[in-house]
């Protein structure tokens, strides 16, 4: 029997008398992507950030399975919890300007994560950094360049190749094309994609477009006022949705 | 009203007089409850070598800049019986210095001298004297920026959790931009050290030349930030280490010259414009250690 990689039981956060998430249950298993769908303040991101240790929640269970060894997300001391995070998690920004530092070279971006986790030695730490600004499709000639010199999709593409680059074990995606134009977008996600197939990349990836979830997500969960209404396989969902919500979201999707 | 006739007579000391003592202020101008306070702070950052002490940061008469912190700590730690140096950016006799010395004659009526070896109590700003500091010295450095992460994390919160958590990895970051503009390590001045193996600690901008002067030393070292409240400390013989890469080690780097008045070769130098043609001289920037070896 496979061991989920992450498995959440009950977990709620509100806000005073407002509703983030409520009562949520999910596993998650190694080399997945699971996708999470669902209208503006459906509590997605909520759902997202607790995950990521970004928010604390108000009650429930979040235990990570890596490598066999459990670890009780919530009830872990605060330099284990950052320890962790740094080390075997990620988090994509919907915005790339909130996932890097714009006053550092595109090169030192991705090289804080590697010194973050221990990397001392120049040489290695800049050969690393040019594989991966290659592998994110980025021209290696800007390894030195500021990213406020970059367009939003290299940006995006920067942030991804700083997230991946110490092999993290679950990646966490809010709306990782959602400030993008249409091709860019495609480019990116054809990127995230091949990424994921390469590397056997888990990902859990929010977003309101269910064209991002079809092409990328394995299984979702679609969210509507802080709790799951469905669930299943992407496919199953899409070409059968069972809620009414979930009939409204697909059918809405623009055919061109 | 303070009454200005109230004048005692200071013996003639080797440096300039300055301003006569003035009896109407406390004993180095701080109260002692003051005096206490800060006092507590600095015994507090002696314990935890590097660690940022805060601290109720008085209003000095002086502007901010100009050593209120430095200042503060000096106050505290001086005894009647102390004799003080003062120098800023390694000599005696620039405005800051000058300024200083004459603001401790005036409140504290202590002996002042220009000679390191023979003062108990030094007070600096930018630099570490070529005479290595020994036992029972104070050696009080004025800071401006008292926080190494500042430039990562403007949050200070944030920043006091880095610093608990030893979450130092960052840091290396600004040596990478470093090397990868320049070919090697480009931070001449407030090079970050990591203290007792714990802490990662801002030297002050003393040049990167004198950090190897603070590992090990057997003086005293205190730290004072006026502004920014704080009070770090290193207490004799810690280890004090320049963060570095594997493959780029530290390099405590000089002008390759002598120095044109007094010949030295292993002291820091300032390089001055002679003339409007640009031609150069350089010189040492410890204007006592310069003199002695001159006049031997």
């Amino acid at each position: 029997m496979i061991i989920p990689l992450l498995k959440v039981t009950n977990l709620s956060k509100s806000y005073d008398n407002i509703v983030g998430c409520k009562n949520i249950s999910m596993s998650l298993y190694p080399g997945e992507v699971l996708g999470i769908v669902g209208e503006s303040g459906s509590g997605k991101t909520t759902l997202i950030n607790c995950l990521s240790g970004n928010l604390e929640p108000d009650r429930g269970k979040i235990i990570f399975n890596i490598n066999n060894k459990e670890t009780d997300f919530l009830n872990i001391s605060e330099s284990e919890k950052r320890k962790f995070i740094r080390t075997d998690l990620a988090f994509v920004h919907q915005n790339p300007r909130d996932g890097l530092r714009l006053n550092v070279s595109a090169g030192g971006n991705i090289g804080e994560k590697l010194m973050s986790v221990g990397y001392r030695h120049y040489g290695n730490i800049r050969s690393l950094a040019t594989k991966w600004v290659n592998k994110v499709e980025i021209d290696k000639s800007r390894i030195d360049d500021l990213p406020i010199t970059f367009s939003g999709g290299m940006l995006q593409r920067l942030q991804i190749a700083k997230n991946l680059i110490t092999s993290p074990n679950v990646i966490f995606m809010d709306e990782p094309t959602g400030g993008l134009d249409v091709s860019v977008q495609a480019r990116v996600l054809d990127l995230i994609r091949s990424l994921v197939n390469e590397l056997n990349l888990t990902v859990i990836i929010v977003s309101h477009d269910l064209a991002v979830i079809r092409l990328l997500a394995d299984k979702m969960i679609v969210m509507k006022n802080g709790t799951v209404i469905e669930s299943g396989l992407s496919d199953q969902v899409l070409e059968d949705p069972q809620q009414e919500y979930t009939q409204l979201l697909v059918s809405s999707v623009l055919q061109v | 009203m303070r009454k200005t006739n109230n004048v005692i007579k200071i013996k003639d000391f080797k440096v300039d007089k300055g301003l006569p003592f003035d009896q109407e202020y406390n004993f180095a101008y701080l109260d002692e409850n003051t005096k206490k306070m800060i006092r507590r702070a600095i015994i507090k950052a002696l314990c935890i070598p590097g660690y940022q002490v805060p601290f109720a940061s008085r209003e000095m008469p002086m502007p901010y800049g100009w050593g209120t912190g430095g200042v503060q700590v000096t106050a505290s730690c001086l005894t009647k019986r102390d004799t003080l140096k003062i120098i800023d950016q390694g000599a005696d006799d620039t405005t800051n210095a000058v300024s200083i010395r004459n603001f401790f004659k005036k409140t504290s009526n202590i002996k002042t001298t220009e000679i390191t070896e023979k003062a108990t109590l030094i007070q600096t700003r930018h630099r570490i004297p070529e005479t290595p500091l020994k036992k029972k010295q104070i050696f009080v450095y004025q800071v401006p920026i008292p926080e190494p992460l500042a430039f990562l994390e403007p949050k200070v919160s944030e920043t006091i959790k880095m610093h608990s958590l030893s979450e130092y990895g960052a840091m290396h970051v600004k040596l990478y931009e470093d090397i990868s503009k320049n070919g090697h390590i480009e931070t001449a001045y407030a090079y970050p050290v990591k203290t007792n193996d714990r802490y990662i600690m801002d030297p002050s901008p003393i040049p990167k030349f004198d950090n190897p002067k603070m590992n090990n030393s057997p003086a005293i070292q205190l730290f004072g930030a006026g502004r920014e409240q704080r009070i770090y400390a290193i207490p004799p013989y810690t280890k004090v280490k320049s963060l570095d890469f594997e493959d780029y080690p530290f390099d405590p780097f000089k002008a390759e010259h002598a120095c044109d008045i007094c010949g030295s070769k292993n002291t820091y130098l300032d390089e001055i414009i002679v003339d409007d043609a640009g031609n150069k001289s350089f010189i040492c920037s410890d204007t006592d250690f310069c003199n002695k070896r001159k006049n031997k």
